[in-house]
């Protein structure tokens, strides 16, 4: 066959590829889930643009690795590179979260084939395990480009669990931010809020509010008798979210409440 | 043999490949009497550790078999079951687990918990195994007990709280403070074995408070006399905290942790009374038996002597006298001249010889009771035998044998060979149930079968010292599976008029994949369309197609038949009919079920100095490895990866020269996957020339 038109300036190597067949791969034919954030209204997935922060707050326990780990999900479903950084966890532990949720979303939405969707998606998911006082962003950089460099994973979407919000956090975040605006990244957050902070707006203590700017979303997770509430605290468009998200206290599930 | 089993400890030090268990044991045997000299376990004097009684283990350095010891400590008796630090061995480790009560997790300073331990850990978990932890190797760089606890609280989710403090560390290290005493003790002598005790260092009393405040604290939430004697302001008795710290350590809510340096004789006899302190006798621990007469129900286990006896077979062993069995005693007593039966097999034997071992050594007893181990001679059995007196219906809970994952060809050199590879084939199948081995019917190939490379190294090694056998092996292979991808209907009609009796059958449902087991039968037959009386011949048939796939002819697993119409006929139907109309019927749907190969994937736990992390994850992913995750923990990282079984062969050379020999890793099965579309082509060519070759 005579290629024609640009192909031959690309070698032999070059294919041709039908945009039908394209398609076909790049839609997942596996489960159409929609984004659990979407009943919020905020934009695309999760609200916040490539290079853009976001931020779950809420005390301990009340579910914020869970509420992200679920955003997660949802990237990886739709075959989005997540990288998901702890500072807290180790890498087992975090892994069967994502298990544990995984199965939990099967056995709720009573989705087919869970086992073989469940092999395909997990390369979409990458997870480095920091201890707190080794974690820096030079460090984190380094490993992902040891990541990149090689090929192995190029994170699109970045969860980063367990920074502590203090006062000193400002340079960490700045040069997260610029990090994550050269390479398109999107990043969440896990918030820890003290109880007493709980009606604080925000990211809890008063200090951090110079931080607010950065973020593009943040929601916090409110414990309302049995129900743990999700409040958008920024981020959403028109002011008021226009039906309420909660999330399920034993499948740790995001459900319309 | 005295009959208290108050003073009966039945232990395991299991550990980490390194950690220094090996070591840790022949100083206890030393202390305990047992030896009159220290070996090392890669000694200079030639002579090895006395544990690790295979000269394999003594050029390798590792522990393989677990020996069983016994030693008497301060009025007790102590069993020790040396178990093996190497995933691949990890049945014997189940196994030793199974007949203990308690267990000592050696860890190492420096290496902290490691990815076996946490292995270890879970089968302790598994058997609720109560615990104590000993810190070894403080004397090394880098050591840091500290650091360790917090590890055992973290990673593997213990409640660990030390019951010494070292008295300096690293080269430094002299000896350690005692909490529950408020003594610091130190080791005189040229083995360490004088324990002096001494007022502890003042600058450390400040320290030694804290953290006997904290295990005060931890241990009073399992004794209110303990929290009584708090409230109260009265001077603790020493009993009463001892007493406290058992109770919790029996029920795995605390985690005692003892430290020291095995290697240079510090630490080790403090460790010994703790054993005997906090670990449990047989009798604080509840066993229980399958009742085979009544549907396998549990029996709870007496331990009382006057009970018929029953006693578990849990290692197999083959000396110049014949076989020796170690066995278990749960209830009652095995002497000398008593009758027994094999619950498996219900062969009656008799007992000759009974003895006592310590490790190659032993000695001649009269009778073994309960709670205690011990071995017979000339018994023929498999390990994982019930021995059970006449009159009982009990066995021991069969314990999880996972499936081996790789497979190597061998081939006897000469005559002489041959008759040894028989031997030795047949006794390591006795002695490891994860240890399989077969004759290919169409190559002729004897194959043997287990779950590691280095596993089947071993045995292959093991034939060549022991039975003096030359043998050549083949390229391992990995043990592939085929499953189907989607439902496919079948409908199929054997039928047969060749003279005499003819043959009718037909059968039509559908088969679909099954993800959590491997196979499963459904009569969905509805108006008796098949016969009722030749519904198991049709589930014999779909059965017998398991074994070898029709396109691939690896066994096929994952997969529901579900049959809801037929036809019988009233002369013509048989059950060879059924099983045949089966068979076509299986033949028919699966070729259109899109089947597919499976292969095993390994979970792959790499640990690496910071430095090498990018080219080990390069290395992973060369070899199709999904890198699950990197933790970085100071100066070391921990990888885990999921990599095919067929691209690990030869991984340990490629990482040692990677890595300047500093990485370790560890590897077992974790499930089957399946393969990429390029390479089963690649594969079924493979399997296509075998059979030409074959033919």
């Amino acid at each position: 066959m005579k290629l024609r038109g640009l192909l031959p300036l690309f070698g032999v190597a070059a294919k041709i590829v039908y945009l039908t067949q394209w398609r076909k791969t790049m839609t997942s034919p596996d489960w159409d889930v929609p984004s659990p954030l979407s009943r919020l209204g905020l934009e695309d997935a999760d609200g916040i643009p490539e290079g853009g922060f976001g931020a779950v707050a809420a005390p301990a326990g009340v579910g914020k690795t869970a509420l992200l780990v679920q955003l997660a999900l949802h990237a990886m479903l739709k075959d989005e590179p997540v990288l998901h950084v702890s500072l807290q966890d180790p890498v087992q532990k975090i892994g069967l979260w994502y298990r544990e949720l995984f199965q939990n979303l099967a056995g709720h939405e009573g989705l087919p084939r869970a086992g073989q969707v469940w092999e395909r998606i997990l390369p979409n998911r990458f997870i480095m395990s920091f201890q707190v006082e080794g974690f820096t962003v030079p460090r984190l950089e380094e490993r992902i480009s040891d990541l990149t460099a090689q090929n192995i994973f190029h994170p699109r979407l970045m969860i980063v669990d367990g920074l502590r919000f203090q006062p000193e956090i400002a340079p960490t975040l700045k040069d997260l931010k610029r990090y994550a605006e050269k390479q398109g990244l999107r990043v969440w957050f896990t918030v820890h809020v003290h109880r007493r902070d709980t009606d604080a707006h925000g990211l809890g203590p008063n200090e951090l509010n110079e931080l607010l700017g950065m973020f593009a979303v943040i929601l916090k997770l409110d414990t309302v008798g049995d129900e743990i509430k999700i409040r958008v605290e920024k981020g959403f468009p028109g002011g008021e979210a226009p039906a309420a998200l909660s999330l399920d206290p034993t499948s740790l599930l995001l459900r319309a409440s | 043999m005295k009959n208290d089993q108050q003073k009966v400890r039945n232990i395991g030090i299991s550990a980490h490949i390194d950690s220094g268990k090996t070591t840790l044991t022949e100083r206890i045997l030393y202390y305990t009497d047992r030896i009159h000299a220290i070996h090392e376990v890669k000694g200079k004097d030639g002579v090895g550790a006395t544990m690790d009684s295979m000269e394999l283990e003594r050029e390798r350095g590792i522990t393989i078999a677990s020996a069983a010891t016994y030693c008497r400590w301060r009025d007790h008796e102590i069993n020790i079951i040396d178990t093996p630090g190497h995933v691949d061995f990890t049945i014997e480790v189940e196994r030793s687990l199974r007949v203990l009560d308690g267990a000592v997790l050696v860890l190492c300073a420096v290496g902290g918990v490691q990815s076996q331990s946490i292995t270890v850990d879970q089968q302790m978990k598994r058997y609720r195994v109560p615990c104590l932890a000993f810190i070894n190797k403080c004397d090394r760089n880098g050591a840091s007990p500290e650091r360790v606890i917090d590890q055992l609280r973290s990673k593997l989710g213990h409640r660990a709280v030390p019951l010494q403090m070292p008295i300096g560390l690293e080269a430094d290290f002299q000896g350690v403070v005692d909490l529950v005493s408020m003594k610091a003790l130190y080791f005189e002598g040229d083995k360490g074995e004088r324990v002096v005790e001494e007022a502890i260092p003042a600058a450390l009393m400040e320290q030694a408070k804290g953290l006997r405040e904290a295990l005060i604290d931890a241990a009073s939430l399992h004794s209110d006399e303990l929290t009584e004697a708090i409230l109260e302001g009265v001077d603790l008795p020493e009993e009463v905290l001892i007493e406290a710290i058992r109770r919790a350590t029996l029920a795995r809510q605390l985690t005692p942790v003892l430290m020291g340096s095995a290697y240079k004789n510090r630490g080790v006899q403090p460790l010994l009374d703790a054993i005997t302190r906090y670990l449990p006798c047989p009798a604080d621990i509840q066993n229980e038996a399958l009742d085979t007469a009544h549907e396998e129900r549990p029996v709870v286990l007496t331990s009382k002597g006057t009970d018929p006896a029953l006693a578990l077979a849990f290692k197999l062993e083959d000396g110049p006298y014949g076989q020796l069995t170690y066995i278990r005693v749960y209830q009652g007593v095995i002497a000398k001249g008593q009758t027994l039966i094999n619950a498996r097999s219900g062969r009656k034997f008799k007992i000759g010889r009974v003895v006592r071992m310590h490790s190659e050594q032993m000695e001649d007893i009269e009778a073994i009771e309960a709670g205690y181990i011990g071995a017979l001679f000339g018994i023929e059995c498999a390990s994982g035998d019930t021995f059970i007196a006449p009159g009982l219906s009990l066995t021991m809970t069969s314990m999880f044998v996972p499936e081996p994952v790789i497979s190597l060809s061998i081939m006897p050199q000469d005559n002489k060979s041959q008759v040894g590879m028989s031997k030795a084939l047949s006794r390591f199948t006795k002695e490891d149930p994860t240890f399989k081995t077969f004759v290919d019917a169409e190559t002729g190939e004897t194959i043997i079968e287990g779950m590691g490379e280095l596993h089947l190294d071993v045995y292959v090694e093991r034939m060549r010292r022991e039975y003096g056998c030359d043998v050549t092996t083949g390229q391992p292979r990995v043990a592939y599976r085929e499953t189907i991808t989607q439902r496919a209907d079948f409908n199929y009609t054997h039928k047969k008029q060749t003279g005499g009796a003819g043959q009718f059958g037909r059968i039509a449902g559908y088969l679909e994949p099954l993800e959590d087991a491997d196979f499963e039968f459904v009569n969905a037959i509805v108006g008796g369309a098949i016969p009722t009386q030749f519904i198991p011949a049709c589930e014999k048939g779909f059965r017998s197609c398991l074994a070898k796939g029709p396109r691939m002819e690896f066994p096929v697993t994952g997969i529901r038949v579900v049959i809801d119409d037929g036809a019988s006929h009233a002369v013509d139907s048989s059950d060879m009919a059924f099983q045949a109309a089966a068979r076509g019927a299986f033949r028919e749907g699966y070729l259109r079920a899109r089947p597919v190969i499976k292969e095993p994937i390994m979970k792959v736990v790499v640990e690496t100095p910071t430095e090498f992390q990018g080219s080990v994850m390069g290395l992973l992913n060369q070899r199709r490895g999904m890198i699950l995750g990197a933790q970085d923990e100071g100066p070391q990282c921990v990888i885990e990866a999921q990599t095919p079984l067929a691209e690990m062969f030869g991984f340990s050379t490629v990482l040692r020269s990677a890595t300047q020999g500093k990485a370790q890793f560890t590897m077992e099965f974790a499930h089957y996957r399946q393969v990429p579309q390029g390479l089963a082509e690649k594969i079924a060519e493979e399997m296509a020339a075998k059979k030409k070759r074959a033919a």
